[in-house]
């Protein structure tokens, strides 16, 4: 193995660190979420500057492997998206921070119907496996994998887009739980934005192992 | 004892060695030439070299005897420069690598150990009789060029291998034939190297005895050649004769002594002057 | 047009290059990668047909260069090669006055009007971006400037037959960072009159210097294409593994 390989070997060990880093966040949220824990919300809110700090970290090894090795082929490819990735994680681990930090100032417990019609937990469950899904694919170079995430992201693009539809029934009902009504339509856009983020992360595993761009394109 | 200290001594043992070694080449050589000089200085003057030889070459000077090896070593160089040049030349950069190529090789190399007595008697059968030529300058020439050759070629050989062939190729590359990059741009580089050989084969030539003992050498002859079929006097045969058959031998050792110093000394000339040629010519070439 | 067709060359019962079909694009560069040993620069030196000074090589299929296969019957070599210009690995300038290095190609060709040969020297060194360098001391040994300049001169000696084709074999490979830069934009600058074939070592160089680029391998030509798919994503996976330097 070359002095390079080594070092890229050690660039994917700080790569998965960061994957385990937003999952747990995401995981948290949602256990937060559904306990009305705002402890661990809390503990979110302040786990986020670790991810920040992992993502800088990144950064930094990036920028000086560009700089020492010129990387080219594979290895720039594999950079550029590390690159990408990185920042795709760190929205991701945004996501979870915002969600906490509703809960941090939420006041009562949600309606049980409300999660029953809006499918918020059944977002947070697709969003969750969708992270796993993508840390698996990055993990192993399965572009297999990587391509099923597009089919995971249309099952969350659907339950957002019928979001809207529900909750505004469910405000015609119960006028009076509008606000916390709107809260959990947030959370959905929110956790929407994850499977948009694990789909521009499939596209740059895609995109370092085969060479192949389908961004903006009509998907594989 | 310690690794380092027993390197330490080793090192100082061979080191001595190599000093004393040196220094008892200094020390021969010194005596050598010291020996000369003392034993001859007396006898030089302005007379000892523009004077004929008198009194059974017991006194007067060895004039015919410095101009004749001056005529010996140019005529020589004439012949031996121009011949030695080109066949080495021909023989590195036309010939190709077979077993003829080998052979003049191996023969070449052979000539130059051959012993200068059989050269003599070589020059005595062809050009003295064969040619007829006679006893002449000529004669003794081209005895003296034969003997030089060998070393001229061996040493143009090895000049023209020691030129990188990037010129060579550089030169093609523009569209030059192989003449050309010769001429123009092969022997300009390898000049300095040959001229080198040159230098050798100049102190070879005018201390040579043997070769000329039977093709040129007068033993004793008061007048200046006026023709290249000429007799003349030469200074290492002229040397012979003063120390081994003269007619008064106590008489004449002083002048031995003389004569060996004056050679000495043209030798040392003809050195220096090639040897400034050859250090202008590489500074031409490489500054 | 310069182009090979089907090309092998053997020399002795070694067979070093191996079948290779390339069309050289036009007033570019193009870069000559691979291995040591790979035969790029033989490769390259069958343009002016340089191989023929090695003993033992024997060579099939051909080799165009203006529309002509320079191994044909007949074909006049020095004229050959007054077309092809090259560039060498170590400067290697002659043992000559900076002027008359530049003229040599001129003089050897038999060109004798001395003002047609001094202008031509001149607009060579200016194309060799290197007369502000040397103008005032022409008649100087051109052992006396720097390596790096030597290396332009000889690129100016070449240009002065104003060949349409240069070949470079690794022509900065003896020369310091600041040397090899002025070399590479001097590339630069030339391809725009002259097609250029450069093998290098340096896999940066060639990244940075070359519209195309080949990755020769034991005698074959494994991969031929812009230079900058060869360095992105590179279809074969010798080639990936050779420009990325995991070769082996």
């Amino acid at each position: 193995m070359t002095h390079f390989e080594e070092e890229l070997k050690h660039l994917k060990h700080e790569m998965n660190i960061m994957f385990a880093l937003v999952h747990t966040q995401l995981s948290k949220a949602k256990d937060a979420f559904i306990r009305m824990d705002k402890d661990l919300a809390r503990e979110i809110i302040q786990t986020e500057k670790r991810v920040n700090a992992q993502e800088l970290n990144i950064d930094r090894d990036c920028e000086s492997y560009f700089a020492l090795y010129n990387p080219v082929a594979v290895d720039l490819r594999y950079l550029l998206a590390v690159l990408k990735i990185n920042s795709n994680l760190e929205r991701t681990g945004d996501i979870a921070e915002g969600i906490a930090r509703f809960l941090v100032v939420i006041e009562q417990e949600f309606d049980e119907d409300l999660l029953q019609s809006s499918k918020v937990l059944k977002m947070f469950e697709e969003s969750i496996s969708i992270m796993e899904e993508i840390e698996a694919a990055f993990e192993n170079e399965d572009t297999i994998k990587a391509r099923s995430i597009f089919k995971q992201d249309e099952i969350i693009n659907k339950i957002n887009r019928e979001a809207n539809e529900r909750i505004a029934e469910y405000i015609r009902l119960k006028p009076d739980n509008v606000e916390q009504a709107l809260y959990i339509l947030s959370t959905i856009r929110k956790l929407e934005r994850v499977g948009d983020q694990a789909k521009n992360i499939a596209e740059e595993i895609i995109f370092y192992v085969e060479a192949k761009v389908l961004k903006h394109s009509k998907k594989v | 004892m310690k690794l380092s200290t027993k390197k330490k001594i080793y090192q100082g043992i061979a080191f001595n060695l190599f000093r004393l070694m040196s220094g008892i080449l200094v020390v021969v050589l010194i005596s050598i030439l010291s020996f000369i000089v003392v034993r001859g200085i007396g006898v030089i003057s302005w007379d000892f070299i523009t004077k004929m030889p008198e009194d059974g070459m017991t006194k007067g000077g060895i004039y015919p005897a410095i101009i004749g090896t001056l005529c010996l070593v140019a005529g020589s160089m004439l012949f031996a420069f121009p011949v030695g040049v080109l066949s080495g030349i021909y023989i590195h950069e036309f010939v190709k690598d077979n077993w003829f190529k080998r052979f003049v090789k191996l023969m070449t190399n052979n000539l130059a150990g051959v012993p200068s007595i059989v050269f003599g008697l070589f020059g005595m059968s062809l050009f003295v009789n064969t040619l007829g030529f006679g006893d002449s300058i000529i004669a003794g020439s081209l005895t003296l060029g034969l003997l030089a050759l060998p070393v001229i070629i061996r040493t143009t050989e090895e000049s023209l291998k020691s030129i990188d062939n990037v010129f060579r190729e550089g030169s093609y590359a523009l569209g030059a034939t192989k003449i050309q990059t010769i001429r123009r741009v092969v022997l300009p580089l390898a000049m300095p190297n040959i001229i080198t050989g040159f230098i050798l084969s100049i102190g070879r030539v005018s201390g040579e005895t043997a070769p000329i003992l039977f093709t040129v050498a007068a033993y004793f002859l008061p007048k200046l050649p006026s023709s290249i079929f000429d007799q003349v006097m030469a200074l290492p045969y002229h040397l012979y004769v003063l120390s081994t058959s003269g007619t008064d031998m106590e008489a004449s050792r002083n002048m031995a002594y003389g004569t060996a110093l004056v050679l000495i000394i043209i030798v040392l000339l003809l050195n220096l002057i090639a040897n400034f040629t050859r250090s202008y010519l590489s500074k031409k070439v490489k500054h | 047009m310069i182009e090979a067709k089907n090309l092998n060359l053997f020399y002795g019962t070694f067979q070093a290059l191996n079948d290779i079909s390339m069309k050289v694009p036009e007033k570019s560069v193009t870069a000559l990668i691979g291995p040591s040993g790979c035969g790029k620069s033989t490769f390259l030196r069958t343009f002016n047909r340089m191989n023929d000074l090695i003993p033992g090589v024997k060579i099939e299929g051909e080799v165009i260069v203006d529309d002509m296969n320079v191994y044909e019957k007949g074909v006049d070599v020095d004229n050959l090669r007054k077309r092809v210009g090259m560039v060498f690995q170590k400067p290697n300038p002659f043992a000559k006055s900076i002027f008359e290095n530049v003229a040599y190609g001129l003089r050897v060709n038999g060109v004798n009007d001395e003002k047609l040969i001094k202008q031509t020297v001149e607009e060579s060194l200016k194309q060799a971006a290197l007369w502000d360098e040397v103008k005032d001391n022409l008649k100087k040994s051109a052992y006396a400037i720097s390596g790096g300049q030597q290396q332009r001169l000889c690129i100016a000696r070449a240009l002065a037959v104003e060949p349409t084709v240069l070949l470079m074999d690794e022509p900065a490979s003896a020369l310091d960072p600041i040397s090899t830069s002025k070399i590479e934009e001097l590339i630069h600058e030339l391809k725009k009159k002259y097609t250029i074939l450069i093998v290098t070592h340096n896999m940066q160089q060639a990244a940075r210097v070359s519209d195309h680029t080949a990755f020769f391998y034991m005698g074959s030509l494994v991969e031929f294409d812009e230079t900058k798919t060869i360095f992105t994503h590179p279809v074969k996976q010798q080639t990936q593994n050779y420009v990325t330097g995991r070769f082996g």
